[in-house]
């Protein structure tokens, strides 16, 4: 599972980093980070990821499994 | 796909004591689907929460250009606000507006938000008795907005809470309360076409900016004045109503007050659950825009939707004891009343800046908040107190 974020629909208010912080961050200048290279979600977490990308008040996250 | 015939209410949401009394009516709907056509208004009540949030994630299927009213005259004289857009006007308004709202951007107003809280509580304090609305609802968005906005010294701001207040109903159907605000709607909209011109907003503000930003990005001139109403109007009755419920819920939850102020970390959530029970809009309507299916029912073409915040912030299907207030609720930030998707509150971190450091200032210096009966607004969309006697115990 993959996490994307349209970064200029992000408006950085952290409803992400609340749900899953071991998947997001907000850096010093407000900006989010994906701490884990590329929006990888690892194995465990999906449900964590899954709850951030439905509580992002702005929708500008989406998560997606790649095709085989 | 089969679909069951769609079920009907005779339930009129708008009516005087629909509007002060209306969990009953919004759990009477939720009982009969999650979408139910209204047969005084011809629109489709949305009321549980997952159909809520679909609509709002929609916004192809559920557009918001054609007027998220109840009114279809009134629905037009908002164009060129960012609520009353499509892709891809709107992803160019709203840019121009939410870049002076974000988190980052209001880190700015810290201190002064503040210091400000904690001069407005203690004069409260020193008061003795005040009243919530007038007194501390209405303190910041009077004040702190128009501020930033630019509104020149010279004109007075008497009027900006009718013009709020006349907005806000004009989302309800035409009844009297919305067509009795029209002039003031024309007031208001005059104001708005003044400030519009470049020169008449205190040089560097948001509003000077949004104007100097739209005119670069080539917005049309005559869209300039709902947009820049787009920072005044929709900050002014959901923050007084947030802010006053806060007062109310805190004040007969005495021990989770308590709780409160042993752990200020709680007060993000705590605003969040006030959000979810006292939901300041009642909610939105969407035109639908292609026939299909939401909760198991047709929609054809055309149609209207009413998605109730309110109602889905109650709902049994998605919440725990769901009238309870539980400054704790782990789920509290789901709630809805910021709605979601592309035309989630571009305000709501200045909504939050406001309530948790006004929280912060009265958890630091207040043991007990004590709260008389709160009189409710008779309002078509904005659910909140009238009146309220507040006094704050040290």
């Amino acid at each position: 599972m993959k996490i994307s974020v349209e970064r200029e629909r992000c408006e950085g208010h952290g409803l992400c980093v609340d749900a899953a912080p071991e998947l997001f961050r907000l850096d010093d200048d407000g900006e989010l980070v994906l701490l884990h290279e590329d929006g990888e979600v690892p194995a465990g977490q999906e449900d964590a990821a899954l709850a951030a990308v439905r509580v992002c008040p702005i929708a500008a996250l989406s998560a997606g499994v790649p095709a085989a | 796909m089969a679909t069951t015939t769609a079920p009907m209410s005779d339930i009129d949401l708008y009516s005087d004591r629909s509007i002060l009394s209306p969990y009953e009516d919004y759990r009477a709907l939720r009982a009969l689907g999650p979408v139910v056509r209204l047969n005084r208004y011809g629109v489709w009540a949305v009321s549980h929460y997952p159909q809520v949030y679909q609509a709002l994630h929609d916004h192809e299927t559920f557009r918001s250009g054609a007027g998220v009213g109840l009114t279809d005259r009134l629905n037009q004289a908002q164009k060129g606000s960012c609520i009353t857009s499509d892709p891809p006007y709107h992803t160019l308004a709203r840019s121009l507006v939410s870049r002076h709202l974000t988190p980052k951007a209001l880190r700015a107003f810290h201190e002064y938000v503040r210091r400000w809280a904690g001069t407005l509580v203690e004069r409260l304090i020193a008061r003795g008795g005040f009243e919530a609305v007038a007194d501390f609802g209405q303190a910041f968005p009077l004040s702190l907005v128009p501020d930033l906005l630019g509104w020149p010294e010279e004109e007075g701001r008497e009027r900006l809470l009718d013009w709020a207040a006349a907005g806000f109903n004009a989302l309800g159907p035409p009844n009297d309360r919305t067509l009795s605000g029209v002039p003031l709607l024309q007031e208001m909209g005059e104001f708005l076409h003044r400030m519009s011109i470049p020169g008449n907003l205190r040089p560097d503000s948001w509003g000077a900016r949004l104007v100097a930003d739209a005119h670069e990005a080539g917005i049309a001139e005559q869209l300039l004045p709902a947009l820049l109403g787009d920072f005044l109007v929709p900050s002014m009755d959901t923050s007084v109503s947030a802010l006053s419920g806060m007062l109310l819920l805190l004040g007969t939850h005495p021990d989770q007050w308590d709780a409160l102020r042993a752990d200020q970390s709680l007060i993000p959530n705590a605003f969040n659950e006030v959000l979810r029970i006292e939901s300041p809009l009642r909610g939105f309507t969407r035109l639908v825009t292609r026939d299909c299916e939401l909760g198991g029912i047709a929609l054809p073409e055309g149609s209207r939707v009413l998605l109730l915040n309110g109602s889905a912030n109650r709902d049994e299907g998605h919440w725990d004891q769901p009238d309870v207030f539980d400054a704790k609720r782990p789920n509290a930030a789901e709630h809805l009343a910021f709605g979601h998707g592309i035309h989630g509150c571009v305000g709501q971190a200045l909504s939050r800046l406001e309530a948790h450091s006004l929280l912060a200032a009265l958890a630091e210096r207040v043991r007990r908040i004590e709260v008389g009966e709160p009189s409710w607004r008779l309002h078509n969309t904005i659910r909140g107190i009238a009146r309220m006697d507040v006094t704050l115990h040290v």
